[in-house]
């Protein structure tokens, strides 16, 4: 193996002889988080290490590793470990040493790339095909039990003739001109889907509502940061936005619940595009529809905005609001926690492009 | 929370100068499923259910001068479809049975008018009709609401309906079968509506299909006069089709069950057309 493959682990007692796993009931949860420098994994860390059921958690980042992610690291609890996972040796090196030897037993998968202008073979990989690897692998694994994949409200067809609260089983965005940034998350989230009950590895896919925080590849931040925001005149849709709080519930909920499956996971806020633009403190623009494209592809090139519109055009124009029944019923996860408007764009650190 | 938006502010004061402060108040007590920001998912929001009736008040009491039959059928709770002949050529009965059932009703019901496809896409008119309660004629919309205990709205006929030639008028189109399958399967009774008056209403020469396409809607009408003529609506309600009593909702699948309620509620709408052209003394009276 060389350098480059072997993962880097900063906390001691990784090279710990390898646990044979008890059953859920006899011990804490051992977590793997991918993601975890983004913000979102950074909560869920801190969650998981403020919870007495979980004995150990491992934050897989992209970046060097990062003590930074708690302010009072416990050895014995946390391990960081920086892995790229656009490659499958990698992760087969990661699964099957830091996490074999820590006894993980359940992997959260956040890692996506953020950026919607992100795209190629190497962008690919670290969407779907780490997924890919880390599902295989995991259900050869000799520790690995549970899987929680994070997938995104992204991946369902949002249009006119389709139901505006949107079930499980709603129509997918499988159309061949989506950008790669949806194709991937459709690809991740099936792959992932294809996975349960092949195995007794079990397998809960989270579709998330859009998390309106920085540093989560929410397309609807990035469109409210600007002072005017832009919007197809005529239309007004009804949006579901979830906080960084709730995802984490949800996420935490997952990882203790023994149920396997799709869930939506919406947020605690549903209302209309103008009346989020305007909580934000921002100024509502309605324009001619056809105007908004080449105005926001301006908007990107100028200011290097992530925002596109073209990416979100029915989103602007129909309403799409998760129903989150099942993951009430199932996983007993409720939004609980509504959005403080006006978001503070600086109110959580922001992270780097990939959410590895 | 959010503030409130711009239009809601602005729906309620529109509302405020269009409609008494008794109606106002009236529509206080208007019950909706609240998701936290003064809408409910789907858009509907009682500030603009106030300004939908303070707009089409005038039409309804005024222009069309609406008469109400046997408005004492429409349930006051749980789960219940409307289900009226469609006519006109614009959808002015949709609007007069809206405004019809959130007066008749107290506390005031809101019946969700289920739309064509082609509603909720057009531009301003999808999301004002949105507010006041329409959604798009999804199976999967009708199924929440349904499941929430809403009052459906249905045309039956569905578009064909409304742009019937005026030599034959009243002359009903073929019921779909997606009101009765869902009422059998959600338990909630059908009310039959007639609507007489609104086949007057605007006369087309014809329907231009090419008009239609950049909009989305299958047809634009021609009509032989520029505003709807000031005919007089009559709306019938028929006694609730007591699907919910006589069937069992796993019955919803059997498609001779589902024909044999639509066919009942078609005869039932098409027995208070003919009652309702039999009463009326003109078409403006």
């Amino acid at each position: 193996m060389s350098q480059a493959d072997r993962p880097s682990s900063t906390a001691p007692g990784a090279t710990s002889p390898l646990l044979v796993h008890p059953s859920w009931a006899e011990h804490g949860r051992r977590v793997l988080v991918t993601g975890a420098s983004t913000p979102l994994g950074e909560r869920l860390v801190r969650t998981l290490l403020n919870d007495s059921r979980v004995e150990h958690v491992m934050a897989i980042t992209a970046e060097p590793a990062d003590q930074g992610l708690v302010t009072d690291p416990d050895p014995d609890r946390l391990s960081v470990v920086q892995v790229d996972l656009d490659k499958e040796r990698r992760i087969r090196n990661l699964l099957f040493g830091p996490a074999r030897d820590r006894g993980i037993d359940c992997v959260v998968h956040l890692a996506q790339h953020r950026s919607a202008h992100a795209r190629g073979s190497r962008v690919h990989a670290f969407n779907v095909e780490s997924l890919r690897a880390i599902l295989e692998l995991a259900e050869r694994h000799p520790t690995i039990r549970r899987i929680v994949v994070r997938s995104d409200v992204a991946v369902y067809q949002v249009q006119r003739d389709l139901p505006v609260l949107i079930a499980e089983d709603h129509p997918l965005n499988l159309g061949g001109g989506a950008p790669q940034w949806v194709q991937d998350r459709v690809e991740a989230d099936v792959t992932a889907c294809a996975r349960m009950g092949m195995s007794a590895l079990e397998v809960v896919v989270l579709r998330m509502a859009e998390v309106l925080a920085p540093g989560t590849g929410s397309q609807l931040f990035d469109y409210l940061e600007s002072a005017v925001c832009l919007r197809p005149a005529g239309y007004d849709p009804m949006i579901n936005l979830l906080t960084t709080e709730d995802a984490c519930t949800a996420l935490t909920k997952s990882i203790f619940n023994d149920a396997q499956g799709v869930f939506n996971v919406p947020g605690a806020d549903t209302l209309p595009l103008s009346a989020a633009i305007r909580s934000w403190g921002r100024l509502g623009l309605p324009v001619p529809g056809g105007w908004m494209d080449p105005l926001y592809r301006w908007r990107s090139k100028l200011t290097g905005h992530d925002f596109r519109y073209a990416m979100n055009r029915r989103r602007f124009h129909y309403s799409g609001v998760l129903d989150g029944r099942r993951a009430r019923e199932v996983l007993l996860y409720v939004p609980a926690q509504p959005i403080e408007w006006p978001v503070d764009p600086l109110g959580e650190e922001p992270a780097a492009a990939t959410g590895g | 929370m959010a503030a409130p938006t711009p239009t809601s502010s602005l729906a309620r004061l529109i509302a405020s100068l269009g409609l008494p402060a008794a109606e106002l108040e009236r529509l206080g007590a208007l019950h909706f499923r609240d998701a936290g920001h003064g809408f409910d998912p789907f858009g509907l929001s009682p500030d603009h259910v106030a300004l939908g009736e303070s707009v089409v008040l005038p039409l309804y009491e005024r222009y069309f001068r609406v008469r109400s039959v046997g408005a004492h059928h429409i349930p006051r709770s749980g789960p219940a479809v409307i289900a009226a002949n469609h006519s006109g050529n614009v959808p002015v009965d949709g609007m007069l049975i809206w405004t019809d059932v959130l007066r008749q009703t107290n506390p005031p019901r809101v019946v969700r008018p289920i739309a064509d496809h082609f509603v909720p896409a057009l531009p301003f008119i999808g999301t004002f009709f949105a507010r006041g309660g329409m959604v798009g004629g999804s199976r999967g919309n009708a199924q929440t609401l349904l499941e929430a205990g809403e009052l459906l709205l249905i045309f039956p006929e569905g578009t064909p309906g409304i742009l019937k030639p005026f030599r034959e008028r009243y002359q009903l189109r073929r019921f779909r079968e997606g009101h009765a399958e869902m009422a059998i399967r959600h338990g909630a009774p059908i009310v039959p509506v007639g609507v007489v008056g609104g086949e007057e209403q605007l006369p087309a020469l014809f329907l231009s299909r090419r008009l239609g396409k950049p909009f989305g809607v299958p047809a634009v009408p021609i009509p032989a006069v520029p505003l709807p003529l000031p005919v007089r609506y009559h709306l019938y309600y028929g006694e609730p089709i007591p699907v919910h009593e006589r069937y069992r909702p796993e019955e919803a699948d059997d498609p001779a069950v589902v024909r044999a309620v639509c066919a009942e509620v078609q005869a039932a709408v098409h027995a208070l057309i003919q009652r309702g052209l039999r009463e009326r003394p003109g078409v403006f009276s």
